[in-house]
């Protein structure tokens, strides 16, 4: 019964996997035969590519503000839902989990019509304003903050609801003792609800920067990685570098087989916590 | 008098946070039904001053080497085999797992988990050789299938067919129903809330993926996927802006119903487990 799975995973994940780790050892190219041994050559040669290093940089900079956004928001927002009417909070969980449903692409798209430099919707509400219009993708900190925005905005609703789940998961008891025993506000939030919710916390912080460490539509549709490769990510590396007939194939392998290491290390840190969390429930 | 203050304060903020995550929305809907001189304007065009319903018939008939309307069709093909393939495949394998004996089972459980840690961009590439040298290249299979066993689903159900008791199933041995039986007729049958969550997050990843049709599906025009459609319809708008945001809207309404169907089991599922 579990042949078609282990199957699948041969077939799509582990030849590929290992495929890869053997064609990075070599210099290889698509349209010549010859194949020349070339050992951990080529990953040294990725790591001295300016550009790959800087893109490593880049996404560790966008994945930090989303993640701190996106946390922070959520976790407020959780807040607001528990506080306002069942029947209210039913309609804004709902509206808010819509941008999750949207792809990456669908929402550069919706996007660019907000900051597009002739005509998008913030250009004009300035243009009417009399003030001069911003170029988002190229114009000082606008170009992180049209690559955060949209990705923030693609998150926020699904981890604002694990977030209230969290919230509400934690006995009432709790709060009304400690009000008794005096305590204010701050002093609830930090020693009830925030150790309350450490596993929540956890587990929707490394889901996030598992995925925005391969941040690649966002920043594909807003501003092409630009300007001057600001906002260039690894992925969209990759991915430019595999369209490019003049790149050496064996030096993209190498690069995507890079990609992995951070990211498995995250993933790995997951799949822990997820473990240890359901070993608890049984 | 500071409840009532606390109160309003949460109201204002949920209205608040309501603004900024539909505004997007909106303004792209209002785009949609605006003309050519309207879609990006000097100044401000809040409203269009006429509704224009040609932008969604442009949508379909723009250009000859995309089919809008097949692409629909073959993407919701594509993404309803995935589910029920990935379902069918994930489920087996997680109670396999989780209740029968096997050699090798400690070995093939960290090979599935092993799937998780590997993201899909390291195996680009390479994934696209081999799938090259099946064959599968530009056709149905290569969308679907590579998607379909998944280390995460596995372990999910397996999650779950732990939790059922054991009784369940000595009840069913004794009537005489098989190990397949008895996943068939007991265990899948109680699965229904993780059947459906999993079902429509396997739905939205297979009916968002832009990366890897973009980079197999290269010649069959009505294989294309809608992501990639979208894309071409915006690399080349001449102008047209409205097309582009009406396609874009068109391409949104497979997973808005999806979700609608589904609502009251994604939202209970996050709240339940808090994993998606």
């Amino acid at each position: 019964m579990i042949a078609p799975c282990v199957l699948g995973i041969t077939a799509f994940v582990m030849i590929p996997l290992a495929l890869a780790l053997y064609r990075s050892l070599f210099d290889y190219r698509v349209y010549s035969e010859v194949q020349e041994w070339v050992g951990l050559k080529n990953y040294w040669q990725v790591l001295s590519t300016d550009l790959f290093v800087r893109s490593f940089g880049n996404v560790l900079l966008l994945a930090a503000c989303v993640v701190v956004l996106v946390v922070v928001c959520a976790f407020f927002f959780a807040h607001v839902i528990a506080n306002i009417a069942p029947r209210f909070a039913r309609a804004v969980k709902s509206i808010i989990y819509i941008p999750c449903l949207i792809s990456g692409i669908a929402a550069g798209i919706i996007f660019l019509f907000l900051t597009n430099l002739s005509g998008g919707l913030i250009n004009g509400v300035l243009f009417e304003l009399g003030l001069d219009s911003v170029a988002f993708d190229r114009q000082g900190i606008w170009p992180y903050v049209s690559v955060i925005y949209p990705t923030v905005w693609l998150s926020f609703g699904y981890n604002c609801l694990v977030l209230y789940a969290g919230l509400i998961n934690i006995p009432s008891q709790y709060f009304e003792a400690a009000e008794l025993d005096g305590a204010g506000a701050g002093a609830r939030l930090w020693y009830i609800t925030l150790p309350n919710m450490k596993n929540y916390f956890v587990l929707i912080i490394v889901n996030l920067v598992a995925a925005n460490l391969q941040m690649f539509e966002v920043p594909m549709m807003m501003t092409g990685g630009g300007p001057l490769h600001k906002t260039y990510t690894p992925v969209l590396y990759v991915y430019n570098s595999y369209r490019d007939n003049a790149a050496t194939q064996s030096l993209t392998i190498a690069a995507a087989v890079l990609i992995m290491i951070p990211i498995a290390v995250v993933n790995m840190v997951i799949f822990r916590i997820i473990r240890s969390e359901k070993s608890n429930d049984d | 008098m500071r409840a009532k203050i606390f109160r309003g304060s949460m109201y204002a903020a949920a209205v608040f946070v309501l603004i900024l995550v539909l505004v997007p929305l909106l303004w792209m809907v209002l785009s949609a039904f605006k003309s050519r001189s309207e879609v990006l304007p000097v100044g401000l065009v809040i409203l269009p001053s006429e509704w224009h319903f040609d932008n969604f018939a442009k949508v379909f008939t723009v250009y000859s080497d995309i089919n809008f309307f097949y692409s629909y069709l073959s993407t919701l093909g594509v993404a309803a085999l995935g589910v029920l393939l990935s379902l069918i495949v994930n489920s087996m394998a997680g109670y396999a797992f989780a209740r029968l004996d096997f050699c090798l089972k400690k070995f093939f459980w960290c090979f599935v988990i092993f799937q998780m840690f590997i993201p899909g961009i390291s195996i680009l590439i390479t994934s696209i050789e081999v799938c090259s040298f099946l064959g599968l290249l530009d056709s149905f299979f290569v969308l679907v299938l590579p998607g379909v066993a998944n280390g995460y689903n596995t372990f999910f159900f397996r999650q779950f067919f732990l939790s059922v008791p054991r009784g369940y199933e000595e009840a069913a041995q004794l009537d005489g129903l098989g190990r397949f039986g008895i996943y068939l007729k007991i265990f899948l049958p109680l699965a229904v809330t993780p059947l459906i969550i999993i079902g429509a997050s396997v739905f939205m990843g297979y009916w968002n993926s832009y990366l890897w049709p973009s980079l197999t599906v290269t010649d069959n025009v009505g294989m294309k996927q809608i992501m990639q459609v979208i894309m071409i319809l915006r690399s080349r708008y001449r102008g047209d802006y409205g097309v582009v945001v009406a396609g874009t809207i068109i391409s949104i309404t497979g997973p808005l119903l999806i979700f609608a169907a589904a609502q009251k089991y994604i939202v209970q599922g996050i709240t339940i487990s808090g994993i998606k």
